[in-house]
């Protein structure tokens, strides 16, 4: 039950949109522990090999949930990345040249702003695609178990071709992302330092938080707390997760003011 | 046959039914039959909570709720998982037939829908290998008690095409073709394309998308024992749900753009004027895509529109936005730093995580390779083992068995001491030797010990050094 608590924690950190995307762990359980319970598999083959589909086929339902979210984020991801390529050319081309210094700086602060969240909205994705995946191992280990069934490793197989764990695509734009803010845009910073108590002031009155550097930080501790040692690990476990600054990090936990049912 | 007057009762409920897309007429209507079938329909207690939790596609399910039948024992689901099972291997027939169609990127989706395990064919439906023959005979049984199912569809109100369709598939049961028919279905992929095109009669609007839709609602009428709607395997294609009228959107499957096919997309809308200007057509004609629907174009092209609008405002995505309150509190530690040590930060939370996504994907792909790999030395041995078995005396087995067991000591001992730096409990240090015991013993293979190891070196070096995720990287990915 420990993934499936955790699984809700993470649920509940993240974006209202993304809350139902998640795989349903509780409900798959549930549906295991019926099948085991109600057929052994030696006494019905053939009503067992309905129930095996049946959960099959849920678990089809759920990736193909997954597929067409993480699609759609993707697609959504590609273009605002060309976006924010191009504002960030614009602003080149037309402030650095001549122009004052301030509205230069403004915009791209701001750009950078968005930036950083775009990244870190990438990346969540891509926990989102994990925790998933191992959502569904997870559960796929526990059918096995349950009702002696060999439905995980060919399974799992299929699984990894998924477009929603092929995660290069993403991955590639977050490593864009990363050349794109240390070379172009954090640079600049140096000559700001007078302004930037102001330029703090002003960001922190408008700035459409959306919880991405909590969330970050919440999918960094949840990855933590899912990799410690458990009592069921095997060879196909991930070992404990070894996060250096956990303890800076841990103090960035930020509760959730309105607890999520 | 005893299910007869089960279906007497169901076409006069047939009769009820307003629409194809509602479920509740159906239940009733499926309540009487069971009683009748006993035995294949059994109370399913806690499936309640599943619809709720699941789209409209499931709902067939919830009809099994509604079935009063013999308690405690899991039914009318498995009964009408076998409907499920015969979806599949039809959705793994479709897409085969669109991908003749469609280009490399539509055919991606299918494909992928396809891989699942489901759809490939009979055989992969269940890993048991006796058990997909029982699923058939009991698809075939189910059939040929049930032949007026396609009754159902006929007096629902949806679309002419369909009600032919399903008209022509009725002559065919008719026919008691019924069992070639199903046969045909499940195993043959290009007899079955000339099936179709058979099958369909399309009065209804011509559209690719829309033959799509059309070819996914008869297969599922067909064989489901229980009225299944459509949309289950319609929606295993990510078709829209075709149980709205046939002017609503179409069929879209899913497709995956990527940054070159965006740039293609940009490009030609600047041709043409600009994301205002640009029409999908006229974009799309531009683009000269295979298989690139205006769909696909258009759905893009207000995605790409709303994006463009945005910096603008420099608002975020609303839905994402948190109250003011949260916005405050979440602040009150960056704000202490000023903006941009805040976004440092930020950005160095979020490479963290990124980083350590990326490690623990690759590890994931390492170990599932490594139970593939696993499990085919297995597979190998075995069979090995039985014809050595079923080939030679007595005599010769003896010496196989002993010479792994010989083996496996020694390597079990080399694992074990690799574990031992990974895992802290003594019990999970039991638990895995004794299964690479086992298995080892049954492979008796060199290879498998050293694949293992592998894997055991590859996870103590993540989890003893993570701070060091470059060098990480790099040494994994070798």
């Amino acid at each position: 039950m420990k993934f499936g608590k955790r699984l809700k924690q993470q649920i509940e950190e993240t974006f209202p949109t993304w809350r139902d995307q998640f795989l349903c762990y509780k409900e798959l359980k549930k549906l295991i522990k019926l099948i085991s319970s109600a057929l052994p598999i030696a006494a019905e083959p053939t009503k067992y090999g309905k129930a095996e589909a049946e959960f099959v086929y849920m678990l089809n339902n759920k990736i193909d949930k997954f597929n067409t979210f993480y699609m759609e984020q993707e697609e959504d991801f590609i273009i605002r990345h060309k976006e924010l390529q191009q504002r960030i050319k614009r602003v080149m081309d037309k402030w650095s040249s001549n122009g004052s210094r301030t509205e230069y700086n403004d915009e791209m602060a701001k750009i950078r702003k968005d930036v950083v969240d775009f990244h870190g909205e990438m990346v969540l994705l891509e926990n989102y695609s994990n925790i998933n995946f191992t959502g569904l191992a997870k559960i796929l280990k526990k059918y096995d178990k349950r009702t002696g069934g060999l439905l995980r490793l060919p399974f799992i197989q299929k699984v990894l071709k998924q477009p929603f764990f092929t995660t290069d695509l993403v991955s590639n734009l977050v490593k864009e992302c990363e050349n794109t803010i240390d070379e172009v845009l954090f640079p600049i910073e140096e000559d700001k330092e007078e302004t930037k108590e102001q330029k703090g002031a002003i960001m922190v009155a408008r700035e459409p938080v959306k919880g991405i550097f909590r969330n970050t930080v919440a999918a960094l501790l949840t990855m933590e707390e899912i990799r410690r040692v458990s009592s069921t690990k095997d060879h196909f476990s991930l070992p404990p997760l070894n996060l250096s600054h956990s303890h800076l990090i841990h103090s960035f936990q930020l509760n959730s003011p309105i607890p999520i049912l | 046959m005893e299910a007869r007057p089960a279906l007497s009762i169901q076409r006069s409920g047939a009769s009820q039914l307003s629409n194809l897309g509602v479920s509740g007429g159906l239940s009733s209507s499926l309540s009487i039959p069971s009683t009748h079938l006993e035995g294949t329909y059994q109370k399913l207690p806690d499936i309640q909570q599943v619809p709720s939790e699941r789209e409209l596609t499931t709902r067939p399910q919830v009809h099994a709720t509604r079935v009063p039948t013999n308690n405690g024992v899991v039914g009318h689901i498995f009964s009408s998982s076998s409907g499920f099972s015969s979806d599949l291997h039809y959705s793994s027939v479709l897409p085969n037939e669109k991908h003749s169609r469609n280009s490399p990127f539509i055919s991606q989706s299918p494909a992928d829908t396809a891989s699942l395990p489901l759809s490939q064919s009979s055989s992969s439906l269940l890993p048991q290998p006796t058990i997909p023959s029982c699923c058939n005979k009991e698809n075939s049984g189910s059939w040929c008690t049930d032949p007026d199912f396609l009754d159902f569809p006929v007096s629902t109100p949806v679309q002419s095409g369909q009600v032919e369709n399903i008209q022509r598939s009725e002559d065919f049961s008719k026919q008691n073709d019924w069992q070639e028919w199903a046969d045909q279905l499940i195993t043959c992929d290009d007899a079955l394309t000339s099936n179709w095109n058979e099958l369909l009669v399309d009065n209804v609007t011509n559209l690719e998308p829309k033959m799509a839709c059309q070819v996914a609602k008869p297969c599922t009428t067909m064989p489901t024992q229980n009225q299944q709607l459509p949309s289950p395997s319609v929606e295993n294609l990510r078709v829209v749900n075709p149980s709205s009228s046939a002017n609503n959107a179409p069929a879209k499957p899913r497709m995956r753009w990527t940054p070159e096919l965006h740039e293609a997309f940009v490009e030609a809308v600047n041709q043409l004027g600009g994301s205002e200007r640009a029409t999908p057509k006229g974009v799309l004609k531009l683009m000269k895509v295979d298989g690139l629907t205006i769909y696909h174009v258009k759905s893009h092209l207000q995605k790409y529109r709303t994006a463009r609008y945005r910096p603008e405002s420099s608002e975020g995505s609303s839905e994402k936005k948190l109250t003011s309150m949260e916005e405050i509190s979440s602040l009150d530690l960056k704000t202490g730093m000023g903006i941009t040590e805040a976004l440092r930060l930020q950005m160095e939370v979020q490479k963290r995580l990124h980083e350590q996504l990326e490690i623990q994907r690759n590890l994931q792909l390492r170990i599932e390779e490594q139970g593939r790999y696993l499990q085919m030395m297995f597979e190998k041995q075995k069979s090995g083992l039985d014809k050595l078995k079923v080939s030679s005396s007595n005599p010769e087995n003896p010496a196989a068995t002993s010479d792994a067991t010989k083996e496996a000591p020694t390597k079990s001992e080399l694992e074990s001491s690799q574990r031992d730096h990974l895992d802290s409990g003594t019990g999970t240090v039991n638990n895995a030797k004794s299964m690479l015991e086992r298995s080892s013993r049954e492979m008796g293979g060199e290879d498998m010990a050293t694949e293992a190891g592998d894997l055991e070196k590859t996870k103590a070096r993540v989890s003893e050094t993570s701070p060091e995720l470059a060098a990480k990287r790099s040494r994994i990915e070798e």
